[in-house]
């Protein structure tokens, strides 16, 4: 298994040094910038949510709300000695530094799927958000000393209740999180870890959107609270392909299926119905449509799209005996 | 939901003395707790996990052959895991049906056999923290006896409570005289018949069962049952499928030459506790297995129904769920 150690800079620390790439402004080092707080993004060269629309993109969000407007941001590649110092070579990340150059905030891809997306992308949805995230931070909640996401574990016990480190398996990686135990699964994959293919629908284990796999086994992750799942493969929408040895951008037979057969309209339930067909397939379940309805129905299709999700499903499984 | 402290039990002692502080939780499967908690409904300060405690004792979770063909379940065994196993499908079918027709497969995965016979009642007043409630909070009254009422009891009602017990597979449980296996703060262990494991509501709904606050169930026993081969769990709901029943039955039948020599009947949906009937069972046994036999033990079942304002059907329906699982079992 792929493992993929994440020793991103802590929170608290104090940002390395290093020199402005050309675009930004008319100080020349990160040190010049003192007073002003800055956003910091981790990403692969070449990398398309990063180019610069994105930064334009950042740039008026920021200039539209009072205390965003003076924080700077500055884009780097996650190649190279700077990289390096801030513990993230190869991964995208988002680090906010207070005007002190202390690290106040950070975000840290965990990637997708061991072998199969490259664990250093990061959607355009999740680079926005993250930029914007750390400078909301930065301007709104200065004293702040506790990351969202990938925050290290802190030295002292955690008090009843307190967030503490959590080590989930996610499609393969292992990654720590700081999590209160109250935070279920569904809520750590989603706010925590990034990873917003898993739905949440009822938030009460009556429509199956959220469905994930555990050990290899369907559940709900909404009536889970991570910190019990510790120590046990996870495997969300995002990683099933890789799960079942897809490589690359290839697609798992059930997802293949989905596409073929139009196994949704809105598509919501949709990662939800995809999970708890791919694992129910090996459920000693009888082969007839009836069987299929009976299997699935803890996952709930507004829209009414099952009879393409059961035509879907029975393509998947007569691919999987042949 | 409010904040909690979690740990994970890796010792059945040390978690049951933690298990006495009257705000502790024991989490297993957490499908009906966390749902609970986050309705605020339940409010534990802090949630001892015990799905940990299978590393010290693998047992806790599996299922083991007991003399003479019984079976036993470990509590913190998976609802699917019991379900699909073969013995339980060969030796007691009712057993395996009632877990195979309730919940979802991604629920069945996690929810263990403990935490099924201790799930919490539907009851949507139970449920709504704005509601009076006597389950919930003791004196404030019951919104159900008249709210609306469809879902609700018929049987074992008081005056204080009309809330039905949902779980499917406590109906057979209490047919098949299933034992409980429970151990205590003090390192005690018991055994408890299933048939007086959960109480009626009387006048103090908020006690459902009588485990003392700490106790923690190991295992369910079923004992050796030869003509529970022949037994059959009907479940009658809104659906097809992932619904609490409306009315259920479980019925195992030893029929010789013509006669039934031996019966067990028990409903669910209908009563505010796993409801066997041993006068279905008295009516039953020593006649012939026919439609006016079932019709009978069908009317002694539910003689003692109380229907209230919108669950009137529930008397016709659990008497025609009866007569059909009794028929099916006898085919």
């Amino acid at each position: 298994m792929d493992r993929h150690v994440i020793a991103p800079l802590d929170i608290g620390q104090t940002a390395p040094d290093f020199e402005l790439p050309d675009n930004s402004q008319t100080a020349r080092r990160l040190s010049d910038l003192r007073g002003v707080a800055v956003v910091i993004a981790f990403h692969p060269r070449e990398w398309d949510p990063a180019r610069a629309e994105q930064v334009e993109l950042y740039k008026s969000a920021a200039a539209s709300v009072d205390g965003m407007a003076q924080i700077a941001l500055v884009a780097l590649s996650n190649d190279d000695p700077t990289a390096a110092a801030y513990g993230v070579t190869n991964l995208s990340a988002v680090f906010g530094v207070d005007q002190s150059g202390i690290v106040r905030w950070r975000h840290t891809s965990l990637g997708g799927a061991a072998g199969s997306r490259d664990p250093r992308s990061w959607s355009r949805r999740e680079f926005v958000t993250a930029v914007l995230g750390a400078a909301f931070a930065l301007a709104f909640c200065p004293t702040l000393d506790d990351g969202v996401a990938h925050a290290a574990p802190r030295s002292r016990a955690a008090g009843v209740g307190e967030a503490r480190p959590v080590r989930l398996n996610i499609n393969g990686h292992d990654t720590t999180l700081h999590l209160e135990p109250r935070v279920t699964l569904l809520d750590a994959l989603r706010e925590y870890a990034g990873l917003t293919g898993t739905k949440k629908g009822c938030d009460h284990g009556q429509c199956g959107a959220c469905t994930v796999h555990v050990d290899g086994k369907r559940v709900l992750s909404c009536l889970t609270f991570a910190v019990m799942q510790q120590g046990k493969p996870i495997v969300s929408i995002e990683g099933l392909a890789a799960s079942a040895g897809a490589s690359g951008d290839a697609l798992h037979p059930v997802q293949q299926a989905f596409i073929k057969h139009d196994g949704f309209q809105c598509g919501y339930c949709t990662p939800g119905q995809i999970m708890s067909a791919s694992a129910m397939l090996n459920e000693p379940w009888g082969v007839s449509d009836d069987d299929v309805r009976e299997a699935m129905s803890g996952n709930i299709c507004r829209c009414g799209a099952y009879p393409g999700i059961v035509a879907a499903i029975q393509e998947a499984r007569r691919g999987q005996t042949q | 939901m409010i904040s909690f402290d979690y740990v994970a039990a890796d010792d059945l002692d040390a978690a049951a003395r933690a298990g006495t502080a009257s705000t502790a939780r024991f989490v297993a499967g957490g499908t009906t707790l966390i749902d609970l908690m986050k309705l605020d409904v339940e409010r534990p300060t802090l949630l001892i996990d015990l799905n940990s405690l299978t590393r010290r004792d693998p047992s806790m979770s599996t299922i083991t052959d007991l003399p003479g063909g019984g079976l036993r379940l470990g509590a913190l065994a998976r609802m699917g895991d019991v379900a699909w196993d073969e013995r339980v499908r060969r030796a007691f079918p009712f057993v395996s049906q009632s877990l195979l027709l309730a919940a979802s497969g991604q629920l069945r995965n996690v929810a263990t056999i403990g935490g099924n016979v201790l799930q919490r009642t539907r009851c949507p007043y139970f449920r709504d923290t704005a509601a009076p409630c006597n389950k919930r909070e003791p004196g404030s009254g019951c919104s159900a006896l008249h709210g609306f009422n469809r879902t609700h009891a018929i049987l074992g009602t008081s005056s204080s409570c009309i809330a039905t017990h949902p779980s499917d597979l406590a109906v057979a449980l209490v047919a098949l005289d299933a034992t409980v296996r429970v151990r205590g703060a003090r390192k005690n262990e018991r055994t408890i018949p299933f048939t007086a494991f959960h109480v009626l509501p009387g006048s103090q709904p908020s006690r459902e069962t009588i485990l003392q606050h700490g106790e923690v169930i190991t295992a369910i026993d079923l004992p050796p049952l030869g003509f529970a081969k022949r037994s059959v769990y009907l479940k009658v709901r809104d659906r097809a499928s992932y619904a609490f029943a409306l009315a259920s039955a479980a019925v195992a039948l030893d029929i010789d030459g013509g006669r039934i020599r031996e019966a067990r009947v028990a409903l669910g949906g209908v009563g505010t506790k796993p409801w066997r009937s041993t006068e279905a069972e008295r009516v039953l046994r020593g006649r012939a297995p026919n439609d006016a036999t079932y019709r009978a033990a069908a009317e002694a079942a539910l003689a003692g129904a109380r229907p209230q304002k919108d669950n009137a059907f529930k008397i016709s329906l659990a008497k025609r769920t009866l007569v059909r699982a009794l028929t099916e079992v006898a085919a």
